[in-house]
């Protein structure tokens, strides 16, 4: 495994450009998500990885080694990088075993060799006993574990993962997805994945890089997207938010809808505050906080969203609590902002 | 690019043929009364054929498919197994039935008869091609079952409609058997007429020259026919969903209509054929027809795997995209594809007799059915390899192998039923053809086309019955693997679009 | 996936193997010893391989037999040029012969060759010799002719209005159209062309399909070569109500065409060729082509087929054989005249 440079990437189809000029850094054995919307070119940026799509300028290396410019150095068979494509693309002609032994070159390896790759690589995905099976024999998952395996097995120096879990139902994709991550952080992988689930992103990688429009827009630790959004977009893009309109005094003060020097006037203000829902605090007595009506309860089991409108803000407010909620909808309740105030000023 | 410079032998050939008469002489040629009667009279029977195919045509796939009728799998291979006789061979059966039959409307017909199964193969296949799931949508959105088939059904199937067009189209301008026979001076008759009564290459050549001419119009007049390209959902268990329509008066006329087509297409000739054999059933030693049989289907089968090799290039070129280049090679073959037989083979003399031993060689007669069929070959090479989905080229490159090995590797194995197909429609066409194997076959050698030639052409048509049937029955084996639901290809299909 | 590769090449090693065969069949390289002799035979198979074959059991020589059309074979030597390999050529009709003899690809032969047959049927220039005769006739369903022409100049005349049927795209017709040419100018065949083609004369591809229409009673006469009443009668298994009839003796109508053969001059076995021309214009020969195929000998003293009147009698025009093979002109003028 290795290290993973890009920098001044851009790639243009026709005379769209899909990639401007985006650099990010891998260090070895770090796990990034890929996360945007559709679009936004995060499958672009894997396949010129990869090698499969030559970009217009830019560098991509891995580790010191120069593999891709504007004229590609190396090309996608010979950079080593094992990518799993969106819905794993096996081979329907070949078995389990011989998919997972594909990328074995005959000339590298012996045939023992080969064999033995393939028996640890089928028992590191856990399927034993269906080595010869087609890929038609297998449930959505499983031809999952077997791309994944196909990839790993030819000891790539970077896994590429183009959203590997979008087919599989929810359960399955949990499941799975702390199988795979848990198996690449054993095997030390350098790993991409390209994802739009922004739970999946934050849960799987060590760093999120928050794609739009094909630059970067952020790139941090789980935490820092998710705490420390630049902009009420970004924060959108990582978890559930409240943005609300705010003033900010010269003193430093803020001014919004649920701040206890109450919300600022109609007409003067001059930016956003952008709450996450479970920073909410909510109660029924009437000594904390904001007064507001609950007009809405959405139940989710394992906690509940409650929507309630407040003379403050002309958008209800949305916040988040433990379930079993113990509300009604029309009840009085009181709302508490416990967060860190994000102030994004008005452009 | 070498491989457009050989299969344009032909077309070169007639250019430099064409150019050795004057430009005053080519206009007076092109003008004269009896060029225009002929084609008028091509164009004519150009237009009967394909309206009937397209509308005859659809509304008896349609039937095949959408309307409840008994055995249907059984109707459905007596359908497309007139593809198995040769032109020549169904017209000599038809006029044994009728011999006063002759002229237009008898070579539209037997034609119609010849060409139906092209029209159904192509139908059929993206009928059954259609996801159900889009006809119930329809249903639930109130259309009637009617309106379900021309709003939703037809759309989807136009391209094909359009494809079995095309085919029937260029069948009918490059047949010569059934016209000649029946005494319609088509474009291709005349041009067999002027090398033949006069020696007269050049006229002929310009004449062959007006048939690509029109061929070229008839292709890209076909463009326009098949519509904007989009991309149809393929469906999956098709068969298990398909509601066929249960009204007893529309299963009667389907079944009747189906039988009446094999009746006409499949039992009388086969019924001729049998019962002129019958009349002197020992007038032809087994041995040669074995001997001719092996030679037919050798020489067939390695001009079907020529075919194959020269569609490659063409297919994948064609599969990487639609560059101005492919599509106008693709054009180009197809248009070749309505030149006659004895022009293909005067162009391969003029060219082979050049080649010292080659010429005159199973192998250059090979190459010949190469040349003249290679439009089928890269129709169906290219649609097998498109099949092929990019994703797993591209996993296929990341996992170390170079673009060979991904072609020899994956794309081949997982295209080999369809690519097989394609080699299959070739060998069937070679199988009964004749003008350029006459002139192109070695010394000595006879197939069964040439001996059902030598044989009918001094009348002889018991002795010739023997090899028309076995002809027939060699290729109804190849017709009817066309026909075989494609539990393969549907698997793969499948299996791709599950990954 | 392995097997089926394996499977594929041995086929196509067993198919490259059958090929190669096939291209050591066709070489024949000139050597010291003629042991194979490569010949384009425009008569039917049928007919003609009996003969071939009696000639290799006494010349020990192998014949390699090209059976086509005699016009495509002409078509496909002119093709060929000097690359030919064939030796020799014998075709159905003078035309396709003379179209050869023009591009001049045959041989002359020796003075010696052929001497049975009459001069008149040899090309002026001995670049072929006739092998047996065809007698242009008018054939007829008797009883529905109640005048029978007396030459072809009749043909345009009221009486046989919408009766008539001619092939104008069959090589014997078309010699008949050079000859009238020949003998009688220009004009007056094109002429007598329209005059036939505006009094409603129906166009037929084959001879055969004129007397088969005659038996039918579509039409009543039409123009053909005399051995196709016998060749349709045999076709169709019975008796048919055509019979044969002559114009008057000389007219152009009476003209005796030949089936010939020439040799290439690019063949190195011309001592060969030879041998095979004298044999198929020996007497013995000659009298078995009349039995067989009903055609005229052009030996004097052989009997002529069935009942007809021996090629004396008919009176067949004096017109040079030899100069049949300005087809070309015949060509433009039936296009001319709008029946090709």
């Amino acid at each position: 495994m290795t290290s993973l440079s890009v920098s001044h990437l851009t790639v243009n189809f026709g005379s769209r450009t899909v990639i401007s000029d985006l650099s990010i850094e891998l260090r070895q054995g770090e796990i990034a998500s890929l996360l945007g919307p559709s679009g936004c070119g995060k499958t672009t940026l894997l396949r010129a990885i990869a090698g499969l799509i030559q970009p217009a300028s830019g560098a991509i290396r891995f580790g010191s080694q120069l593999v891709g410019v504007s004229s590609v150095v190396l090309p996608p068979h010979k950079r080593g990088t094992g990518y799993v494509p969106q819905q794993g693309a096996l081979f329907p002609h070949l078995t389990v075993a011989k998919n997972i032994a594909f990328g074995l070159d005959k000339n590298t390896y012996t045939k023992s060799e080969i064999a033995d790759i393939t028996h640890e690589m089928i028992g590191l995905i856990g399927m034993k006993g269906m080595e010869d099976r087609l890929p038609s024999q297998l449930s959505g998952g499983q031809q999952t574990r077997v791309a994944l395996a196909r990839a790993l097995a030819i000891k790539p120096k970077l896994i590429l993962l183009d959203e590997p879990f979008s087919a599989l139902d929810a359960v399955l994709r949990d499941e799975l997805r702390t199988e795979v991550v848990g198996l690449l952080r054993e095997l030390g992988s350098t790993a991409i994945l390209v994802t739009h689930d922004r739970e999946e992103a934050l849960v799987s990688s060590d760093r999120v890089i928050l794609m739009r429009d094909g630059k970067v827009a952020q790139n941090g630790t789980p935490e820092e997207v998710y705490e420390a959004p630049i902009s009420p977009e970004i924060a959108a893009s990582t978890g559930d938010v409240l943005i609300l309109p705010a003033q900010q005094s010269g003193s430093g003060a803020t001014f919004y809808p649920l701040s206890l020097e109450g919300a600022a006037s109609v007409g003067s203000e001059t930016g956003y505050v952008v709450i996450r829902p479970e920073e909410i605090r909510v109660s029924t007595s009437a000594d904390m906080g904001v007064e507001g009506s609950l007009i809405h309860i959405d139940y989710y089991g394992h906690d509940a969203m409650l929507t309630v409108s407040v003379a403050q803000s002309s958008t209800p407010i949305k916040a988040r609590v433990a379930g079993p909620a113990d509300f009604t909808v029309g009840q009085k309740v009181f709302l508490q902002h416990l967060g860190p105030v994000r102030y994004f000023s008005r452009q | 690019m070498g491989v457009l410079i050989l299969i344009s032998q032909p077309l070169i050939y007639l250019i430099i043929r064409a150019s050795e008469k004057s430009g005053t002489d080519v206009i007076a040629l092109l003008t004269r009364q009896k060029t225009l009667e002929v084609l008028g009279l091509t164009l004519a029977l150009l237009c009967i054929v394909v309206a009937v195919n397209v509308f005859l045509g659809t509304a008896i796939a349609a039937g095949l498919h959408y309307v409840r009728i008994p055995y249907p799998r059984a109707l459905f291979v007596s359908t497309i197994l007139p593809l198995a006789i040769p032109s020549y061979v169904f017209t000599y059966t038809w006029i044994a039935l009728i011999p006063s039959l002759q002229g237009l409307w008898a070579a539209a017909f037997i034609l119609v008869l010849s060409t139906m199964p092209y029209m159904l193969l192509a139908v059929s296949i993206s009928f059954a091609r259609i996801d159900s799931g889009l006809i119930e949508v329809a249903r639930s959105l109130g259309l009637s079952k009617f309106a379900v088939f021309t709003r939703v059904i037809l759309p989807q199937v136009r391209r094909s409609i359009s494809a079995g067009a095309l085919l029937s189209g260029l069948y009918v301008l490059s047949d010569f058997g059934a016209v000649s026979l029946l005494n319609v001076e088509t474009l291709t008759v005349s041009i067999q007429n002027l090398f033949k009564s006069s020696y007269d290459r050049s006229a002929a050549s310009v004449i062959g020259l007006l048939l690509f001419l029109a061929a070229a119009i008839f292709v890209s007049l076909e463009s326009v026919l098949k519509g904007r390209d989009f991309e149809s959902k393929s469906a999956e268990g098709f068969q298990e969903r398909i509601r066929r329509v249960n009204n007893l008066p529309l299963s009667i006329l389907t079944t009747a209509v189906l039988a009446l087509y094999s009746l006409l297409a499949v039992v009388l000739p086969f019924y001729v054929l049998i019962s002129r054999y019958l009349q002197n059933p020992s007038a032809v030693a087994i041995s040669d027809l074995a001997t001719a049989a092996l030679s037919t289907i050798s020489v067939a089968a390695m001009g079907a795997f020529i075919a194959f090799v020269l569609s490659l290039p063409l297919a994948f070129l064609a599969t990487q995209g639609a560059s101005a280049f492919t599509s106008v090679t693709e054009k180009v073959t197809l248009m070749a594809h309505a030149l006659p037989g004895v022009v293909v083979g005067l162009a391969l003399v003029s060219f082979g007799s050049r080649l010292g031993p080659l010429y005159q060689s199973i192998f250059l007669l090979a190459f010949a059915y190469a040349v003249l069929f290679l439009a089928k070959s890269v129709a169906s090479t290219s649609a097998a390899l498109s099949l092929v989905s990019p994703q797993l080229k591209e996993v296929a490159a990341t996992l170390g192998k170079s673009k060979s090995r991904v072609t020899m590797q994956v794309v081949f194995p997982i295209a080999l039923p369809n690519l097989a197909l394609g080699v299959l429609l070739v060998f069937l066409t070679a199988m009964k053809e004749l003008p350029a194997t006459l002139m192109l076959r070695p010394t000595g050698m006879d197939t069964l086309a040439t001996e059902i030639w030598s044989y009918a052409a001094i009348s002889r048509f018991n002795e010739a019955a023997p090899y028309a049937l076995l002809l027939v029955l060699i290729a109804a084996i190849p017709t009817f693997i066309l026909t075989i639901p494609r539990t393969v290809q549907k698997e793969t299909e499948k299996k791709v679009s599950n990954l | 996936m392995k097997k089926l590769l394996i499977g594929v090449g041995v086929i196509a090693g067993a198919l490259v193997i059958g090929g190669a065969a096939w291209v050591g069949m066709g070489s024949n390289k000139a050597t010291d010893e003629v042991k194979e002799l490569t010949i384009y035979s425009g008569r039917s198979e049928e007919f003609i391989a009996p003969f071939f074959a009696e000639w290799e059991q006494e010349s020990g020589i192998k014949l390699n037999i090209r059976y086509g059309d005699s016009a495509e074979l002409a078509a496909q030597i002119l093709e060929e040029g000097k690359n030919s390999p064939a030796d020799l050529f014998l075709s159905q009709d003078a035309g396709s012969l003379g179209a050869v003899s023009a591009a001049g690809l045959f041989t002359k032969f020796p003075d010696s060759a052929a001497n049975k047959i009459e001069n008149k049927y040899i090309a002026g220039d001995r670049t072929w010799v006739g092998v047996t005769g065809r007698a242009r006739v008018f054939a007829y369903r008797p009883g529905a002719v109640t005048t029978l022409p007396q030459s072809v100049a009749d043909l345009t005349k009221p009486a046989y209005k919408d009766k008539v049927g001619i092939a104008p795209s069959n090589a014997s017709f078309q010699a008949f159209v050079t000859a009238l040419i020949n003998e009688k100018g220009e004009k007056f065949a094109e002429q007598w062309l329209t005059g036939i083609k505006s009094n409603g004369a129906k166009i037929f591809l084959k001879n055969s399909a004129i007397v088969e229409a005659i038996d039918k009673g579509e039409i009543d006469l039409g123009l053909v070569n005399h051995y196709y009443t016998w060749e349709v009668s045999e076709a169709l298994g019975r008796k048919i109500k055509v019979e044969n009839g002559f114009f008057l003796p000389g007219d152009i109508g009476n003209l005796v065409n030949v089936s010939g053969i020439g040799a290439l001059a690019t063949s190195q076995k011309n001592d060969a060729a030879i041998d095979l021309i004298n044999y198929l214009t020996s007497e013995t020969t000659q009298i078995a082509f009349v039995e067989d195929t009903h055609e005229y000998s052009l030996i004097s003293g052989v009997k002529s087929p069935e009942a007809l009147p021996d090629l004396k009698s008919i009176g067949s025009p004096q017109v040079d054989l030899g100069a049949l093979e300005n087809v070309q002109r015949t060509q433009d003028l039936l296009i001319r005249v709008g029946l090709l």
